[in-house]
This record gives structure tokens, sequence and C-alpha cells, in this order.
């Protein structure tokens, strides 16, 4: 999303992208392991709550309580659905509203204050949200919320199992990227880019920062609460420790090690390597934060352009290079012909 | 009725008062040249009118209407368009880009057709590309519209900054400087086009400091020193003028300044 206003893709690039798919489509098919299976679910979860991030931090935001919103999500479903006996099929629109109502309440005041101080409000706010679900008996109190219904069938579907709700999950992580991407690509996209790029230049022609710094936090909050509201129905408990700091800090790192200028497919393939990379690694629970922290330092450190950046730019050079090698060599053995000649 | 009256505007950072009980009228359809030693308050002056900095005290009225607590995008929003000093540009994106981003102003559609891409919006979409080029082309930066802004040369980029402004199609028009940093040819092409904007229509407020440009470009000429109006008149009588000659040099012996 270099461009404002050349909006071709190209061929290769959406080869690849029916490709990953196709790929996303028959995994259950070839995965027989169910908690291959869960992983992959909490793949898409992260990735979505990463573009999320990301959404923010090209407006010019950066959030630390992405997973507050992620939480009130997850809560409202979990809580609509318990006491009030609503299926999933309505908890999920509801729990979006309620957090997209609760983001543009907190968004109004704060957004304002963009740089540091909307970094510590927003952390404290994810804070806040869980001592409030930890201390309060009606949200289920620090013993969290059991037994939240799944998300039931819709026709002859039943989303009980694994497979099913993955496809659900695929599907509502498509849905949101689809959104996304059409908001990017037209005109409030491009507002964004020049706010996040200059916001004087942007101010001075016309460009109202606070509200649409406003639109990004309440899009960017609602899409978090809905897969929130899957994440409840899913996995069935929720306990107020999931939506603490250090969730929020895991999706800026899904962004940052995806790339923070690819905003859909950056958080995706950050989410992707910070969700399996451990697993097939085997690396103990308890070592894998200081492993991981060391590789994400020297990827912030050395590609700053995170993986997808470094990619876009690395193996162009080292072709261009090669090939300048090669002519070099050529240039070189011919001279030599002509001076035996 | 001036287009713009600046009424008793004062602004004080602590106790230093950059801008000092200034009265200041821009009249419809002139040039109107700001000068002054630097330091002098011509940049905060913009930044004030502008909506950056809130004044200390004073008033600024546009088009009868008082914009004087308007944020910066309300300012822009009624007409008033401006360039930075320093190269304030979308560095990341290519000249076209930048354009198109000015014509932010002039957008009809609302956002949620925009979203959907209705036939309408795309229509708009289209026009505003034209639209674009047109500005380009007068600037005669067409055919650098694919270059990133980051990677124009200095003066391509001075002249990007004002294609930007006039996407935004102000009324009045703020310029910081536009010829600093330019060869000779290139300042008499920029006035050039300058003048031109002003002949489509386009009230003109330029902060200078080359004085051949301003005693070229410039119907009225204002000094400014210590944030307070030390003269005002035509060109000719501000070169004449002691007072000016004295808050630029101190005493008379002037070389530069009788160039122009």
């Amino acid at each position: 999303m270099k461009s404002l206003t050349d909006q071709r893709v190209p061929i290769s690039k959406l080869v690849w992208l029916s490709v990953a798919l196709i790929i996303l489509i028959i995994l259950p098919w070839i995965i027989e392991s169910p908690y291959i299976m869960h992983l992959l679910i909490m793949f898409l979860i992260l990735a979505v709550l990463g573009m999320t991030f990301s959404m923010l931090f090209n407006t010019g935001l950066i959030t630390l309580g992405a997973a507050a919103f992620y939480g009130i999500g997850a809560y409202a479903s979990a809580l609509s659905a318990t006491k009030l006996g609503l299926s999933f099929w309505l908890a999920l629109p509801l729990a979006t509203l309620i957090t997209a109502i609760l983001a543009l309440a907190l968004g109004a005041i704060i957004v304002r204050h963009a740089g540091v101080a909307f970094v510590i409000i927003t952390m404290l706010f994810a804070h806040v949200i869980v001592q409030v679900t930890g201390q309060v008996e009606l949200f289920g109190g620090w013993g969290g919320i059991l037994g939240i219904p799944r998300p039931g069938s819709i026709g002859p579907i039943e989303f009980a199992g694994k497979i099913p709700c993955y496809y659900l999950m695929l599907f509502l992580s498509l849905l949101i990227a689809l959104i996304f991407y059409a908001l990017y690509t037209c005109r409030v996209g491009r507002v964004w880019r020049t706010i996040k790029l200059s916001p004087p230049l942007a101010e001075t022609l016309g460009i109202n920062l606070y509200r649409y710094r406003l639109l990004a936090f309440v899009i960017g909050s609602s899409a978090a609460g809905a897969v929130g509201s899957f994440y409840a129905h899913y996995f069935g408990v929720l306990t107020p420790g999931t939506f603490g700091g250090w969730t929020s800090i895991y999706i800026q790192l899904y962004a940052v090690l995806g790339g923070l200028e690819f905003y859909i497919l950056g958080p995706a393939i950050g989410a992707a390597i910070m969700t399996f990379l451990p697993e097939f690694l085997r690396i103990a629970k308890e070592v894998e934060p200081i492993i991981t922290g060391a590789l994400l330092l020297i990827i912030i450190l050395f590609f700053p352009g995170g993986i997808l950046g470094t990619l876009q730019t690395f193996p162009r050079l080292r072709l261009a290079s090669m090939s300048a090698q090669v002519r070099k060599i050529r240039a070189w053995l011919s001279s030599g012909d002509k001076l035996r000649r | 009725m001036a287009l713009l009256e600046v009424r008793e505007l004062s602004k004080h950072f602590g106790g230093l008062a950059a801008i000092d009980k200034l009265h200041l009228d821009v009249y419809e359809l002139e040039v109107l040249g700001l000068i002054g030693p630097n330091g002098a308050g011509k940049t905060t002056l913009f930044n004030v009118i502008c909506g950056f900095y809130p004044p200390s005290s004073g008033r600024i009225i546009f088009r009868g209407e008082d914009i004087t607590a308007l944020r910066p995008d309300q300012v822009a929003q009624r007409g008033i368009g401006r360039t930075f000093q320093a190269s304030t540009l979308f560095m990341q994106l290519t000249a076209f880009d930048n354009v198109f981003a000015g014509l932010y102003r002039h957008y009809r559609q609302p956002v949620w057709k925009a979203f959907l891409r209705t036939p309408a919006a795309s229509m708009e979409d289209f026009s505003s590309k034209q639209r674009v080029m047109e500005i380009l082309e007068f600037m005669e930066l067409a055919s650098l519209r694919d270059e990133l802004a980051g990677n124009l040369a200095y003066g391509h980029q001075r002249a990007l900054g004002l294609c930007i402004a006039l996407a935004t199609e102000p009324e009045l028009l703020l310029l910081d400087e536009p010829v600093i940093g330019m060869n000779e040819t290139e300042t008499l092409n920029m006035i050039s086009k300058i003048k031109q904007i002003r002949e489509k229509g386009t009230t003109i407020v330029v902060v200078e400091h080359d004085m051949r440009a301003v005693m070229n470009l410039c119907d009225r000429v204002v000094v400014l020193n210590h944030g307070k109006k030390i003269a005002e008149g035509l060109p000719a009588e501000i070169r004449e003028n002691e007072e000016v000659i004295e808050a630029y040099l101190g005493r008379r012996d002037d070389e530069t300044f009788a160039r122009g």
C-alpha cells in the first residue's frame, strides 16, 4: 500500500494470496492433531488483533490496549450468552456493538492526546479492564466465566468441533481483512496515510485529525471485539488474565514483526510466526520469552521494516548486485578473449 | 473590506512577544510581501493565522468571519492555504499522490459512498486525478509524477509544496519563503508562477528574504520587526525607508538592499 491512487494489485501477489487461501482452506484435511487446529484458530484471532494494532499505528496512534477491546468483546458476548441466553449469532453483533460504543466513549476523550499520553492511557485502560473483570462478581471474578456455549448450528452445519470453528474464524478474519482492505484503499485509507506521514500538512489540507483517528480507533476496537466474541464461544472459558498487558504487547509484536507498512499481511505473517515457531522449535514455555524477546530485538533493531519489508527490498538488491557481478565477469572474460587473440 | 483582517494580534512565548499588537489588512487579489529580519515573527504570524498556535490576544477575521479560535483544518476548510518553510511534504508518497491528498477539501461524495465505490464516487476519483495532472503540469512537474517526494530535487520539492497548496484551491494563499535556496532561473520561474496564480484569482501573502523577489513580485510590502509592524507601503517606498534599512542592517550602508 505504498501508493494512494495506484491500486492495481500485481498478478504475482494475487497468485500468492490465492495459494495461501487455498492452503488455509484445505489445512483441516491435512492436519489431524486437534492441538495444531487450536493453534491455527488462535493464529487467525491473533492476526486480526495485530491488524487492529496496525490500523491505529498507521494513523499515528500507538495502542497498548488492543487486548482490552478484545476482552470487552469476549466478556460482552459471554455475558449475553450466559445471563441473557442469547445465541452466538446474536451475541457476536451485540458484543461488537458494545465494544464500538465503549471505544467511541473512550476514544472521544483520549484520541486528542496522540503520542505518549495515548500509549499510557490505553495501557492503563487495559489494566482497568482486567481489574474490573476480576473484581466484579457479575463479570465472573478472578475465577472467570465457565460454560460459555459453543456457537451452535446454522442450518445443517453444527459449529461445535475444532474444524467448523476453524472455518467460522477463517470466514470472520477474511471478512474483517476485506473490510480493512476496502477502507485502506478508499478515501479513508488515503487520509489515514497522510495523517501518519505528516500531521501538520494533513491539517492544512483541511483534514480533521481527531475525527479520522477516532474512526480508526472505533473500527479497530470493534474488530477486536468481534474476534473476542468468537474467542469466548470457541474457548468456552474466560479468565481476566487473558486480556492483560502481555497480550497487548504480543499483539503489537505481530504487527511489528510482519512489517508495519503491510497493514493486513504484516500482522498475519507476524502472528503465524509467533504462534507456530515456538511450537515447532519445541522450546520450553519458561525459556520461550527469552528467545522470542531476543529475536524480536534483533528484528526491530536490524530489520525495522519487519519480515515483509525486508523481503521486499532484500532479494531485489541482491539480484541486482549479482547480475552486475555477472556482467563484470563477462566483460572481463571477453576482454581476456580479445587479448588472447 | 479587506479579505483578511488581523486586529491587535499578539502572541507571546513565555516572556517573548513574537507578535506584538499587530494590525494588518490583506486586500483581495493583491500580493502582499511580509519581510523583516530573522525572528521578526513572520512565520509565527502564519502559524497563528492557520490555527497552529492560539494567539495570546487579538482577532483574525477572514471574509468577515472571526477565525481566531479555529483549528488548522477548519481554517483550511474556509479557504486559507499555506506552504511551509522547510520541505514539509508526504515524503514517502509520489508527487502525484501528494497533490491528490491536497484535493481533500473538494470531495463532495460522502465517505460511505467512497467506501462502497459507488459510480458517483468513482467518477469523483477520476476527475480528481485529472485535476492533479493539471496542477502538476502547471508547475512543470508532470514528468516527475511517479517519483517519491523524498527523492525529488530541492527546487522540485518546493514546487511540489506549492502544488499541494494549490490543490486545496485556497482563496488566500500564505507562502513561506517560496524561493529560498533557489538559483536565479528557478527564482524567476517561481515568481512568474506565483504571479499566474494571482491572475487566476488567489490572494497571496508571501514571506520572503530575497529582496529582489519581493520587489519583483509584491504589490505592497509590510515590514515586521520584533513582532511589530514598522513600515508598510509600495516596494519602492519600502526600499528607501530609513527605519527598515536600520532594522535590517543597523545603519544605512547597503549593497544588498539597494539591489532590489
